[in-house]
């Protein structure tokens, strides 16, 4: 199947090297301590940060450190043929324990010895790269709750079809049988925080598309800090100061 | 959902209903505003999203081509479940939701799906029929609790009345197989113009009203449904037919309290419809384009002038 056309345009009308589009919202849920949802063209997912507060097992509390938790669901209707999925299933399982390591990276929890983090991902619309707009997702939650971070984790999907590296795959590009690379980034301290691929690829193509998602995690950061900053004057009018 | 209130706190909340003035300011025959987006999840045929307060939920019709029901075969299918995602409570985390989840899908199909013949079904089974005995529509009705701040089945039952009219079904043409013995060849049509949409005009709304102490409340929040003594949840469709009820909580009532709190949320839900038809969601023709927000602020003077009960 062709993904790009004779004239360097993909199914969705993109170039290679272009991300969707994205939109952020943040302060979704008023209850939470922390909500966002986030958009990459027709993903999308809402994140909800509960914490830190009080541990609510006991024996899971850690006097050293804060303990985050997190789980991963998806509505019945977010994808295209309409399906149940059970709460433990295999994936939803994986992405859960993903998306904790990831944010446990990020969050200074030396700084909340004795409490607990929830984070909830909910996904409303699955269009390939669930997994980046997950994390992108739960960033900007953890931020709304004024938790202590490292520095914002921001992620982005590459694959390379048609002998073509190409950025932030959606569904019908991730079934496409090519390699399908996520990467999460700090992108303040240059490091990777996530990195999974499946399919193979020669190591020098790999690093072309390893390079074009940490550029597109980057541009994805770049989108994140100025909604957080947008935030922020929101707020500081409000207060009125 | 676990609400952590003083004793002072429940004084107050109690005082406040009998004073009829609630901790917001709305009096015991109030509902909140609400805002309703349409076509909010693109993949489905029809969804809704409503903001009712703090309580957000999603509903999103999908539609499927399907085999009647054995027995019914000039019938469709419809079926209808709700999920509590744990982003409107961390008790909602794993298992947690699933009785709540039980509890408001149970009281949902009660109200919507009429008896086990089909009769009395918010949408007309009859007409989501195809081929008699071969194909036809399975209609699933799917609701989603983000946010919650009390009063979830009334919500959940006005964002799946909006998701109904707001849903349109591919036209379906028949190339072949009409016969008895043969399989049913079809087409769909791929031009998105051709669509019909669903009867929705019998489709009802749940009202419940919540006891606490010696009078009932609309749109009643956590706190206040933490307070209840017993709450009436009542379906009322356009002809002012009662569809479904569910009775919860721990105490008992009378049946005099019953038959009153019911005629009650008939008056509520006719304004509920007059509010929501006000907004042009159910008449306007060129809803599916493009997502369209109402935002029911007129609601409350509609009802103050309406529906006040004393």
């Amino acid at each position: 199947m062709d993904f790009i056309s004779p004239e360097g345009l993909r199914l969705d009308g993109r170039r290679p090297l272009e991300l969707r589009q994205l939109q952020a919202e943040i302060g979704v849920v008023e209850k939470a301590d922390g909500s966002a949802t986030f958009e990459m063209g027709n993903t999308k997912v809402i994140a909800v940060v509960y914490g830190p507060r009080e541990v609510q097992s006991r024996s899971q509390q850690q006097h050293d450190q804060a303990l985050v938790r997190c789980e991963y669901s998806m509505a019945s209707f977010s994808t295209g043929d309409r399906r149940r999925r059970g709460k433990g299933d295999r994936r939803a399982t994986e992405l859960s324990l993903v998306i904790r390591q990831t944010m446990e990276a990020a969050i200074l929890t030396n700084l909340l010895p004795r409490s607990q983090i929830d984070i909830f991902v909910q996904v409303l619309q699955a269009d390939g790269g669930t997994r980046a707009c997950c994390i992108n997702a739960a960033t900007l939650a953890l931020a709304d709750a004024g938790i202590p971070m490292r520095d914002i984790v921001a992620s982005c999907a590459a694959g390379y079809l048609n002998s073509t590296p190409i950025l932030d795959l959606n569904y019908l590009e991730d079934s496409g049988g090519g390699p399908d690379l996520t990467v999460a980034l700090f992108p303040k301290l240059d490091k990777v925080s996530l990195l999974q691929m499946d399919s193979k690829i020669p190591l020098d193509v790999f690093e072309k598309v390893m390079n074009l998602a940490s550029e597109g995690a980057k541009a994805v950061a770049q989108f994140i800090r100025e909604k957080l900053m947008e935030n922020t004057k929101q707020l500081v009018l409000a207060k009125g100061r | 959902m676990v609400v952590g209130l003083s004793a002072a706190e429940k004084v107050y909340i109690a005082g406040g209903i009998a004073a009829d003035i609630r901790g917001d300011g709305r009096g015991r025959h109030q509902f909140r505003e609400f805002n309703i987006d349409t076509s909010v999840i693109p993949q489905a045929n029809g969804s809704a999203r409503i903001c009712l307060g703090g309580t957000d939920v999603i509903a999103s019709v999908k539609a499927e081509l399907s085999v009647p029901p054995p027995g019914r075969p000039n019938h469709g299918k419809l079926e209808i479940s709700v999920e509590c995602s744990p982003t409107a409570a961390p008790e909602f985390e794993g298992r947690g939701g699933e009785e709540l989840s039980m509890d408001l899908s149970r009281a949902l199909q009660r109200s919507f799906l009429g008896g086990t013949s089909g009769a009395g079904a918010a949408i007309d089974l009859a007409a989501l029929s195809i081929v008699e005995g071969k194909l036809c529509w399975a209609l699933y009705i799917d609701g989603l609790v983000l946010s919650s701040d009390g009063n979830l089945l009334d919500a959940l039952s006005i964002a799946m009345k909006a998701a109904l009219s707001n849903c349109g079904l591919p036209k379906v043409e028949i190339i072949g197989g009409t016969s008895p013995e043969e399989e049913p060849d079809y087409e769909l049509s791929g031009n998105p113009e051709e669509f019909t949409r669903l009867e929705t005009s019998l489709v009802p709304v749940i009202v419940t009203l919540t006891k606490v102490g010696k009078h009932y409340i609309v749109d009643a929040t956590a706190e206040e449904e933490s307070q209840m003594t017993a709450a009436v949840s009542v379906a009322v469709n356009k002809k002012g037919s009662v569809c479904g009820l569910t009775k919860r909580g721990g105490t008992g009532l009378d049946t005099s309290v019953l038959l009153d709190m019911i005629s009650v949320a008939k008056r509520h839900s006719a304004v509920l419809r007059r509010a929501l038809a006000f907004a042009g969601l159910f008449s306007s023709p060129n809803v599916e384009k493009r997502p369209v927000s109402f935002c029911l602020l007129l609601f409350r003077r509609l009802d103050a002038n309406g529906c006040r009960t004393k």
